[in-house]
């Protein structure tokens, strides 16, 4: 499987020159299967630009939303495949007893909010309602089961082959549990996360700011790499940055968790901070280890 | 051991945060946690004692009624919530492994998630000075 992170800041879009490498974007990950096809992990202001460059050639288009906040389905109205008749777009995302998904989008793509109703949408557009479930979509597996933040809230694994991605990008499994020592099945995530090859995670606070924001649906550094070391993630990519976190204070970030990832015996070069346009093969454990 | 689900996990880091006595137990009525202040109360730490099947929990703590006897199943706040998916109140005694009883009220509350019933939350209130103070 082959990635490509469009977005991966939290909360706020957040331009400026001073957050130019990491990017303002909010959520929005590209997944190319094995057999070409295209999922789209969470619809954030990244979505885009991916739409553009993808309107065109792409007709049948599946969108995994962890969750409605508005940082990862801001980006539906201005995405591309949605104003081609030709598109057939599928949004998966977290079922509700108060209403459906398509009318809880539909507060968003409705006026006043939006000039364009989800009914006026040019494309064929069906919404799937997603409890904790496992399905496949081409040729791979994806299995959505519910992790702790505000709200009803997903997280997917999704396997193709023998690769395993898994995708949290809003998650707080430290509230109010000890995550070093707590039972494998009573950490939020942990059956979703375990032994993937690559694991994107909520990584929103330094451990000094954690304290004003705690049971905020966020996670801090220490929890997010001690998390991915108890699940055994192969390969960590920090996500969901503040969006008062600038290209500096970013790279310092990652510097402490390459040293807390170390302290932590985990493998050097694991961990890496998520930024747009970046670029990730998923190779399974197998294959790495031959490349090696 | 299986995933617990999100609604249990988020009840036990809820009642690890009080200090109200509280269980935890599941849809069959096993306890699978409670808190320290509950530890405290029964003189043994969920760390000790583990997860217990409800017929044993009973035996251990009780509760009992007025009458010393054990309480009859279905007039248990626990029972109450997890058959009829509905809270439930009662008061009666508990016994600590030292062999302390204490008088308390107990409310069960449900907890029922989009898949269905997944167990209950019940709390404690002890009636005297020393069962609150668990001793």
């Amino acid at each position: 499987m082959k990635l490509k992170v469009w977005g991966a800041r939290g909360s706020i879009p957040a331009p400026g020159p001073e957050m130019n490498r990491y990017g303002g974007n909010t959520s929005c990950v590209e997944l190319e299967l094995s057999d070409g096809s295209t999922l789209i992990i969470d619809a954030g202001t990244g979505i885009r630009s991916l739409g553009v460059g993808i309107a065109r050639h792409l007709p049948k288009v599946n969108i995994l939303l962890t969750h409605l906040h508005l940082d990862h389905i801001q980006g539906l109205m201005f995405f591309a495949p949605c104003f081609r008749s030709e598109s057939e777009i599928t949004i998966w995302g977290p079922s509700s007893p108060e209403a459906s998904l398509e009318e809880r989008i539909a507060r968003y793509i409705s006026a006043p909010l939006s000039p364009v109703e989800v009914r006026e949408l040019p494309c064929d557009v069906n919404f799937r309602d997603t409890p904790p479930s496992e399905w496949e979509i081409g040729p791979a597996t994806i299995r959505a089961e519910a992790v702790t933040h505000r709200g009803p809230t997903l997280g997917y694994r999704i396997t193709d082959g023998d690769a395993t991605l898994t995708y949290i990008s809003d998650h707080e499994p430290g509230l109010g549990a000890p995550l070093e020592s707590l039972e494998p099945e009573w950490i939020s995530g942990y059956d979703l996360a375990q032994n993937s090859d690559l694991l994107i995670h909520d990584c929103q606070y330094s451990d000094e700011e954690y304290p004003d924001h705690v049971g905020w649906g966020h996670s801090r550094l220490t929890d997010t790499l001690t998390f991915a070391r108890r699940v055994n993630a192969r390969r960590l990519l920090l996500f969901h940055h503040d969006p008062l976190h600038s290209d500096e204070f970013l790279d310092r970030f990652g510097e402490s968790a390459q040293e807390g990832w170390s302290d932590l015996g985990g493998p050097d070069g694991a961990v890496e901070m998520a930024a747009e346009t970046q670029e990730i093969e998923i190779a399974p454990a197998k294959v790495a280890a031959a490349r090696t | 051991m299986e995933q617990k689900p999100l609604e249990l996990i988020l009840a036990r880091n809820f009642l690890t945060s009080l200090s109200t006595p509280a269980f935890l137990v599941d849809e069959s009525g096993a306890l699978i946690f409670y808190n320290e202040a509950a530890g405290a109360l029964l003189g043994i730490s969920f760390e000790e004692s583990g997860r217990m099947p409800a017929a044993e929990w009973g035996r251990a703590v009780g509760p009992v009624g007025d009458d010393g006897e054990p309480m009859p199943i279905e007039e248990i706040p626990t029972t109450k919530a997890l058959r009829r998916g509905r809270p439930a109140h009662g008061r009666f005694t508990v016994r600590s492994v030292r062999g302390d009883k204490y008088d308390i009220e107990a409310s069960a509350l449900p907890i029922v998630a989009e898949g269905g019933q997944e167990g209950a939350m019940i709390f404690f209130w002890p009636q005297s000075e020393g069962a609150r103070n668990g001793g």
